[in-house]
């Protein structure tokens, strides 16, 4: 009987976490998206759609769907590329490319507040590097955190740079798993370093290129720490992104019933994502290598 | 006989351990507020006065941070069950908690309190919604117009400048910010929320009638005035945009020299003098089409969970904070209004009011000042405006257009909250 | 390794000073006394340190946050290993579907469970303690997955030499696996560890008590509400700054290679 009972016990207190903290709260989640509440009143009434309504007629969630979205579309590709161009640069296992691997990877584990009061630094308008170097070189100030598209910019370039590392590493990995003989036969062939590149590189690497593709999207659609720390979403809802949203209708203005209906709609989404690379995605994948 | 004096003697000995049992039980009051520095420290002595009066209640006080902060903290700790026995309050943001029975019903306490007939009319209104009593006041304030003579005196600006209407402001703020532009000064801070209902007041209108509770949001005066205060900064650049996101920008940029002329609480009296001393001038607000200034500040609520014994203690603590000795330190500390009515005679007030130039000009705007309702919208409605005001200040989107979905949403929200 | 062309390598640490140097500068920075900054001059000093550590309570929040990440770390990778031990060594009715539970929790987006969590622990009472911090960062699905994967690859036979000797299936997880799997549970730690160091928006929600705050909320709030009225005191705020990155650069100095390692099988996988 204890034999039989042996592996639901090992896997028991994994399982419990998992229960408690991530599969009920879904369902809670769900349960409160159709009810109004404000953390004060004894009771949650029933109110059906009309979250999702107010949601979809609001200016806010379109705005910060549009911002999240803008987000997205230029950082991760603009990281992908980056990566792959600076990754096949340093595949051999010198001490230089060892050294600027663990210099460009150094940001991926660093605390994202602490990179977001740097970078606030240095995009501060009167104090900050940026424009110390632009006013070194003869140019006016630029008020960097309250524009609002230079804003976003700065957001996206920050979460590029903290990225970046990891996207290169993982890249590596998937580079190194090319065989060596390929590049040869590509070399046999005339191949130019671009043509090779292009015609050997970018293909062979494609399942890599889809892993991190599917993890910066749903990172993209996340992101938080650098938007409440730097700009707290303005100015003006430039920045405001979907989480920051969900974070401000919670837990400053909470309303609970529309804070849970963008979480769902926000779940819902993300996980039409994930299951969107596992079906088409993976198959594409195993064509193509 | 010896069993009458053993009862005797039994019964004066619990006598004398209840007693020293409950001299020894220390009641102990968790009281959030939203004051540092200057206004912080004189805070505290008025808390170390009461316990030195009251030597069985400690007031355990935290500061939380401003007015929004308190609201969001304690909103966020009903569900937790972890809400002081005391909060801070501000005068229009108190209704919802009111309204959901988290402040208890202070009536009983205010009629049963000489304090009642002592305090000034305008104050015991601040503490009243739906004809109860929540809050006791404690700091009130009006807005006024402070100005750096420094500043003014570079860009040839001086007393004889006049400062009553919008115009005189932004012909004002514009000389600075041209004759001073390279030096970093600019000629405004851009107003913050209760320097824009301010203004809002002084051209006729408001956000929310104070008498019918109507919103004005999109009320064409309303527009107006917003109007005018967007284009300090987007379209004059006589305001710096930092102001904008950050609103205490735009008061730390004039406590540091850097802008011309700033509209803030009274409350930021004693802040601004230390800061810039001499140099400090104190102005009642503009005029532009009627004189009115809100009344704003904060009171003290007590939460209707805690024990009774507790909320006893924090009363005694509220009604002592608004009494003649301790508001005279904290009016002539901060530069908040005097709430009760004996206050001016207290010698600290009398001095303060002889001593410190523009330290009673908010009391003067009291024949003009408005009392500000306070549904539960009003909460929603604050921390909303600050992203709205953004997207106008920055010139990102049409002013009209903005107050008016806002006007629209502000009233479906008003409708949800009322079921 | 090869020789390398002197004047690439130069290029090439250039290129990763520069790329470092909004970190490095505010190092540097935290060293100089705020009025120096301002005004251009040098000035070695101490005293922001000194600053953040006591009037700013860092130490604290240090602390709390070795605390936490430290116990999320311990207890996240023990029951981790457990349950990837089950779903490595056996088959039983519901281990798919479990196994299949726990990976799927890779892609559910934590902020879905932000508020029915917040509601949890207040009902629970342990908003503002310890637990109330530790307890949901517990469940880690990537290391589970990540641990069955390099358990599978273990010999079974060992497995059974010792059940042979008389071992019960505790002491064959703790005395066969884990050794085995030392290296790839380490890397599981590190990156447990480091994800929880920097966690924000948890700790952000959990905890209203200044004496509890991790790191990260003490920087975030130490930034915001500008000390030194008026101008902020960059100095300060970076030395905290500092204070915050510190732990996690000094050991990633140490650890550089399992972690990249870790990851890159994580990946790979």
């Amino acid at each position: 009987m204890l034999r039989r009972l042996t592996p639901y016990l090992f896997a028991l207190p994994l399982l419990s976490f998992i229960a408690v903290f991530t599969y009920i709260p879904i369902l809670q989640s769900l349960n409160l998206s159709f009810r109004e509440w404000d953390f004060l009143s004894p009771t949650k009434p029933f109110v059906g759609l009309d979250n999702y309504r107010l949601l979809l007629d609001s200016r806010e969630f379109w705005n910060a769907l549009t911002v999240t979205s803008i987000f997205a579309v230029i950082s991760v590709p603009l990281r992908l590329l980056l990566a792959l161009f600076i990754a096949s640069r340093l595949l051999r296992e010198t001490l230089v490319s060892r050294l600027m691997r663990g210099a460009l990877f150094l940001p991926s584990v660093t605390s994202t507040v602490a990179i977001a009061v740097v970078f606030s630094w240095v995009f501060s308008t009167d104090y900050g590097m940026m424009n110390a170097l632009l006013t070194g070189l003869g140019f006016s100030k630029v008020a960097w955190l309250q524009e609002p598209q230079l804003a976003l910019g700065v957001l996206i370039f920050v979460n590029t740079w903290k990225q970046l590392g990891y996207d290169i590493i993982i890249y590596i990995a998937g580079l190194q798993a090319i065989p060596g003989e390929l590049y040869d036969a590509a070399a046999v062939d005339g191949g130019k370093r671009g043509h090779v590149f292009r015609r050997v590189t970018v293909p062979l690497v494609m399942p890599t290129t889809y892993f991190l593709l599917m993890i910066s999207v749903i990172e993209a659609f996340q992101v938080f720490t650098i938007v409440d720390v730097m700009t707290g979403g303005g100015p003006a809802g430039a920045t405001d992104m979907l989480v920051n949203m969900l974070y401000r209708v919670g837990f400053t203005l909470f309303d609970i019933g529309l804070g849970s209906a963008l979480a769902v709609l926000l779940f819902i989404f993300l996980i039409a994502l994930a299951i969107f690379k596992a079906r088409v995605l993976g198959r594409k994948v195993h064509y193509e290598a | 006989m010896i069993a009458n004096k053993y009862k005797i003697s039994v019964a004066a000995l619990v006598a004398l351990l209840g007693s020293t049992v409950l001299a020894s039980a220390e009641i102990k009051v968790e009281f959030w507020h939203s004051f540092g520095g200057v206004a912080g420290a004189a805070l505290d002595q008025i808390i170390d006065n009461f316990e030195a009066e009251n030597p069985d209640i400690t007031i355990e006080a935290q500061e939380i941070g401003n007015y929004n902060d308190i609201v969001t903290k304690l909103q966020a700790a009903i569900p937790a069950r972890r809400a002081p026995d005391a909060v801070i309050m501000e005068v229009t943001r108190y209704g919802l908690f009111a309204d959901r029975d988290v402040l208890l019903d202070l009536t009983d306490y205010v009629e049963a309190d000489p304090l009642k007939d002592d305090l000034y009319n305008f104050a015991r209104e601040v503490g009243v919604f739906e004809g109860k009593n929540y809050i006791v006041p404690f700091n009130s304030s009006t807005p006024v117009l402070y100005y750096n003579k420094a500043i003014f005196e570079q860009a040839g600006l001086g007393t004889h400048t006049p400062l009553k209407t919008y115009d005189d402001l932004l012909a004002a703020s514009k000389q600075i910010t041209e004759k001073l532009g390279d030096d970093g000064i600019t000629g405004i801070a851009a107003p913050g929320q209760f320097a824009r209902w301010g203004l809002i007041m002084d051209n006729d209108s408001d956000l929310i009638d104070s008498v019918s509770g109507e919103i004005l949001l999109d009320a064409p005066n309303t527009i107006e005035a917003y109007e005018f205060m967007a284009s300090l900064v987007h379209e004059h650049k006589v305001a710096s945009p930092d102001g904008v996101t950050k609103e205490n920008n735009g008061r730390d940029a004039f406590l540091a020299g850097k802008v011309g002329m700033m509209i803030n609480s009274t409350g930021n009296y004693g802040r601004s003098t230390s800061a810039l001393g001499d140099d400090l001038v104190v102005l009642p607000m503009p005029c532009n089409k009627v004189c009115a200034v809100p009344i704003g500040g904060a009171g003290i609520g007590i939460l209707s969970t805690s024990e009774k014994e507790v909320q006893d203690a924090a009363y005694k603590f509220v009604s002592f904070a608004a009494s003649p000795e301790s508001n005279a330190l904290w009016f002539s500390e901060t530069g908040y209004m005097p709430i009760n009515k004996y206050t001016p005679e207290q010698p600290l007030a009398a001095a303060a009011l002889a001593e410190k130039p523009g330290i009673g000009v908010a009391i003067g705007q009291l024949d003009f000042a408005r009392g500000r309702p306070r549904p539960p919208v009003v909460t929603w409605m604050r921390a909303s405006e600050y992203d709205m005001w953004q997207a106008m200040a920055l010139g990102q989107r049409d002013v009209s257009e903005v107050l008016t979905e806002f006007a629209e949403r502000t009233r479906a929200e008003a409708e949800r909250l009322k079921r | 390794m090869k020789p390398e062309n002197p004047l690439l390598a130069l290029l090439a640490l250039t290129a990763g000073v520069l790329f470092l140097s909004p970190v490095l500068y505010s190092i540097w920075m935290s060293f100089q006394t705020a009025d120096a900054y301002y005004t251009g001059k040098l000035d070695f000093t101490l005293s922001n340190y000194e600053m953040a550590i006591g009037q700013y309570n860092f130490a604290r929040y240090l602390l709390n946050s070795v605390i936490v990440s430290g116990l999320v770390t311990i207890v996240g990778l023990a029951v981790a290993t457990m349950a990837a031990f089950a779903f490595a060594r056996y088959r039983f009715p519901g281990g798919n579907l479990m196994f299949g539970a726990v990976v799927a929790t890779l892609m559910i987006p934590s902020h879905i469970t932000l508020i029915p969590n917040y509601l949890t622990l207040a009902n629970a009472g342990l908003l503002d303690t310890y637990a109330g911090l530790i307890l949901p960062a517990i469940s880690n699905g990537f290391a589970a997955f990540f641990l069955r994967q390099y358990i599978r690859g273990i010999p079974r036979a060992l497995d059974e030499a010792a059940y042979m000797d008389g071992a019960t299936p505790l002491q064959v997880l703790w005395r066969v696996i884990v050794p085995i799997a030392k290296p790839a549970i380490l890397s599981m730690g590190l990156y447990i560890f480091i994800t929880e160091w920097n966690n924000y928006i948890w700790p952000l929600v959990a905890v209203g008590r200044e004496d509890l705050y991790t790191l990260q909320i003490g920087l975030a709030r130490l930034y915001r509400i500008d000390p030194g009225e008026g101008v902020i005191n960059w100095p300060l705020v970076m030395a905290a700054s500092t204070i915050t990155i510190l732990p996690v650069l000094l050991g990633f100095i140490f650890v550089e290679r399992h972690l990249v390692r870790g990851i890159m099988m994580g990946a790979v996988k």
